[in-house]
């Protein structure tokens, strides 16, 4: 999977938790004992491990995981922050910004491994925490089984990437007209080796005696200049058997390994190139070799990326929102007083004079563009941070060995900026915690009549003035009782708090700092960190989360924020005089009665559309303002619709479609559930919001 | 600034007039004051609300003072003022008044706390009566004015 579209985001959001993090660590050098800022950079350094791994960046992933390891000892206490300490975290933060550097200019993270740092950081955790527990390594090695797992042979093959054009085509099949074999072959560099290039160039040589080489990836000018990591490919046209070229290739010292097969060409026709599946088999006469050269076997889009290996440039720019605010109130300012010009030569009497008319019209052109730019710059899609989640799920599934697929909606919804940059965090943790702690087992699942499958969904829509964001799982539920189980242990609660505890106060206990219900800790989740911050960090943007569930069939986390600046599509209308927006979402038709259609059932105004009863809902009244329509006068109705509910919505006149951004009425009101908001329309008059749903 | 207050301890007010009473209003509250601007009617909601104004982009609730201590709605004239406040809480309010008239500067001492035990609306208002060149200014207390709504937003839900 290409993951080179989110490279930008990555970069901006690691260069802030590396900002974050040496913040912190100074912070922590004054007051070691400080348990916000511990838990701070424990939290950072949580982020940065689980985006590095997103991303597959594999040495980034693992420094910060045993820096990681180092944090959560600090954090149980059995570690006291020294000097020392934080001198061999500094060097990781640099380590880190060196990777990130890396990964901008070139789009990989290089090859320094760090191991001395790795190594500091666990002599930091063997001699006092006196466990001579080394996570270093064996996450190290995990990683590395877990690749050599995931990675059969036919993804080590590599040469399959490369992509042949007509000539070469052409080259191969007369090969195989020659009766030459046409094989693909990868090979693998240790990864301790130092001079990669000169035993790349060993390999070429070994292989230039035995015949021709049509392609290699990267390229030859690449390998000599080192830019490749430890594997490359070649198609080769030779001779010999794959046996005997495999062996010519591995007398090269330093070579790890060497993956060879034949490439299936057709005859003559200049040959359409297949690559075999089973290396064993032998197909028609020739047999090429590729070797591709790519990483350690890391990422399957190495090869891709190697190849265009050009620096990424940062092209978004970070503004402070708070500039954007000045910005957006400046606008609404300069709005309002361009309308009083407006009206100032209207009353004056001097816009029949086009040397004034048309320079005011031009500055009402202008304005109100830039509002719309400026009120669209804060506006994004939560796409942005979502469209990362399948990859890390895919991820999670392969780490987990659960079976589990991810379901999304809603992408397109839109967020202020703030918030969007906000919700990436909470959103990926509360993922990981359905895929770690909700979904069971394929064995659980299958023996619960479950399909094997896992679901997880991720669905994202507006609700009124809302943004509402829900994970949700068909896996094991919360267990209640295993919560409470917990807290009791953790000293938390009492027994007998736990007693009379309410289910929903009980899951409340999961949103407490420290509190995980995984019986061990992974590096998925777990730890406690987690619920928490996504409660902490949903508050911080005036939002909340709430959750739902069943035992045995699943649990829903909704996150719900505020919608302090959306912009929604409206529907202009005027009633007694009053301009009012009502959601265009809500709206179906619009529809023009005459007031003998109206029809009474239970002395209430209905009328029949097209074969459905629609009570109607006159809006005046729920306004307590009289219309400005007489009794006799055509009703103009928009029909609104909630689930299967219609309902008929009064309104005096049509103002049209318009695009607007929603305003809080702020506290102080006691507003009716009728009216969601406000919003300031462009000649900076209010409008009120007016919430369809809650007339239903 | 409590062991302050027992020295001389200098307040600017505005003072605004509501019909020939004077009150007072600590300055520091004060964000901003605009004339008389189109308000746009809230439906349903409390009574002394006149409705919302937008300033400067933002979309602000006009309050009436007159009718929240019980005194006959305000006339609108062109001396009519929107006093903009903002509370400790970061809430920003305006509220209506007939007419700005001047900063004055009050010292501690010449400022009384007077309790009016009149069962009259403004009497939870206040706190304190000032006295400046002969004249009786109402001190109004901005948290006290926005009181009643500030216990339930700070009632957790």
């Amino acid at each position: 999977m290409d993951v080179s579209q989110y490279l930008e985001i990555f970069l901006d959001e690691t260069k802030e938790h590396l900002q974050s993090l040496s913040d912190q660590l100074m912070s922590l050098e004054q007051d070691p004992e400080n348990m916000d800022t511990i838990n701070e950079i424990f939290r950072a350094a949580h982020t940065l491990k689980g985006m590095a791994g997103t991303m597959g960046y594999k040495r980034m992933q693992t420094l910060t995981h045993d820096m990681e390891n180092v944090f959560s000892e600090v954090r149980n206490g059995t570690i006291k922050a020294d000097g020392n300490m934080i001198d061999v975290l500094f060097q990781c933060l640099d380590a880190l910004e060196e990777y990130t550097e890396n990964i901008q200019n070139t789009s990989d993270e290089g090859t320094n491994d760090n191991e001395h740092l790795i190594k500091a950081l666990n002599q930091i955790l063997s001699s006092l925490g006196g466990k001579a527990e080394t996570p270093a390594s064996p996450a190290k090695a995990e990683s590395k089984e877990a690749s050599a797992a995931e990675e059969n042979d036919a993804s080590k093959e590599k040469w399959r990437d490369i992509k042949l054009d007509d000539t070469e085509k052409l080259v191969m099949g007369e090969a195989v007209n020659q009766g030459k074999n046409v094989m693909g072959i990868t090979v693998y560099i240790q990864e301790s080796c130092i001079l990669k290039a000169a035993r790349a160039f060993l390999v070429y040589k070994a292989l230039e005696e035995l015949g021709e080489t049509i392609v290699s990836s990267p390229s030859a000018q690449d390998i000599e200049d080192e830019k490749f990591e430890f594997d490359f490919s070649v198609v080769f046209i030779t001779e010999s058997d794959t046996e005997t070229v495999k062996k010519a290739v591995m007398n090269v010292s330093e070579i790890e390994s060497c993956y060879i097969s034949l490439m299936e060409v057709e005859a003559g026709a200049g040959g359409e190139r297949k690559a075999v599946q089973e290396t064993e088999e032998k197909p028609a006469a020739a047999s090429a070799t590729a070797l591709a050269a790519s990483s350690g076997g890391n990422a399957p889009a190495k090869t891709d990326k190697t190849k265009n290996a050009k620096p990424v440039v940062n092209r978004t720019v970070r503004v402070d929102i708070e500039k954007l605010d000045v910005l957006m109130n400046l606008v609404s300012e300069l709005i309002i007083a361009k309308n009083s010009l407006v009206s100032a030569a209207n009353t004056e009497g001097i816009t029949a004079n086009s040397a004034v008319n048309e320079p005011i019209e031009y500055l009402e052109s202008v304005t109100t563009n830039l509002h719309e730019s400026v009120m669209k710059v804060r506006m994004v899609p939560i796409e942005t941070v979502v469209q990362k989640f399948p990859k890390m799920i895919r991820d999670l599934s392969k780490k987990l060995d659960k079976k589990m697929q991810l379901f999304m909606s809603g992408e397109e919804t839109e967020l202020d900026r703030t918030v969007v940059d906000e919700i990436g965090d909470p959103l990926m943790h509360l993922l990981r915690n359905s895929a770690d702690h909700g979904l069971e087992s394929a064995e659980v699942r299958l023996e619960r009549g479950k399909p094997e499958v896992g679901s997880i969904y991720l669905d994202a829509y507006q609700d009124g003035n809302n943004v509402v964001i829900e994970v949700r799982d068909d896996g094991n539920g919360i267990d209640v009782e295993a919560v409470k189980a917990k807290a009791i242990e953790r000293g938390t609660i009492t027994p007998d708090q736990a007693e009379n505890m309410s289910d929903k106060d009980a899951i409340g206990l999961l949103f407490l700092p420290s509190f995980s219900t995984a019986k061990k800790v992974s590096d998925v989740s777990g730890r406690g960190v987690g619920l928490d911050v996504v409660k902490s960090k949903i508050e911080s943007l005036s939002g909340e989360v709430e959750v739902k569930t069943k035992l045995g069939e699943g649990s829903t986390f909704i996150i719900r924020l505020p919608l302090t600046l959306a912009i929604i599509q409206a529907l202009m209308v005027e009633v007694g005089g009053e301009k009012y927006a009502i959601s265009l979402g809500s709206i179906q038709t619009i529809e023009d009665i005459s007031p003998d259609e109206i029809k009474f059932v239970q002395n209430e105004e209905v009328i029949n559309l097209r074969g459905d009863v629609i009570p109607l809902i006159r809006l005046n009244e729920v306004l307590d303002i009289a219309s400005t329509k007489g009794p006799d006068d055509n009703l103009v109705v928009a029909i609104v619709k909630k689930g299967d509910q219609l309902g008929g919505l009064v309104v005096d006149e049509l103002m049209g479609q318009q695009e607007i951004v929603i305003k809080s009425l702020g506290k102080y009101i006691n507003k009716s559930k009728v009216i969601s908001g406000a919003t300031i329309l462009g000649d900076g008059e209010i409008a009120l919001i007016i919430d369809a749903n809650a007339l239903l | 600034m409590e062991e302050l207050s027992n020295a001389q301890e200098r307040i600017q007010y505005i003072v605004v007039k509501f019909g020939d009473e004077q009150y007072g209003i600590d300055i520091k509250y004060i964000d901003n004051i605009v004339r008389m601007q189109r308000i746009t009617r809230v439906p349903k909601v409390q009574s002394y609300i006149k409705g919302v104004i937008n300033l400067r982009g933002e979309v602000i609730p006009v309050v009436s003072i007159r009718l929240k201590m019980g005194l006959v709605e305000d006339t609108i004239t062109k001396k009519t003022r929107i006093i903009i406040i903002r509370l400790d809480n970061g809430e920003i309010i305006g509220m209506l008044v007939d007419e700005v008239k001047e900063v004055v500067t009050l010292e501690t001492s010449q400022i009384e706390k007077v309790a009016y035990d009149s069962g009259e609306e403004k009497a939870n208002y206040l706190s304190g009566v000032g006295k400046d060149k002969g004249e009786l200014i109402s001190l109004l207390d901005m948290n006290l004015v926005f009181a009643e709504k500030e216990r339930q937003i700070n009632k957790p839900e």
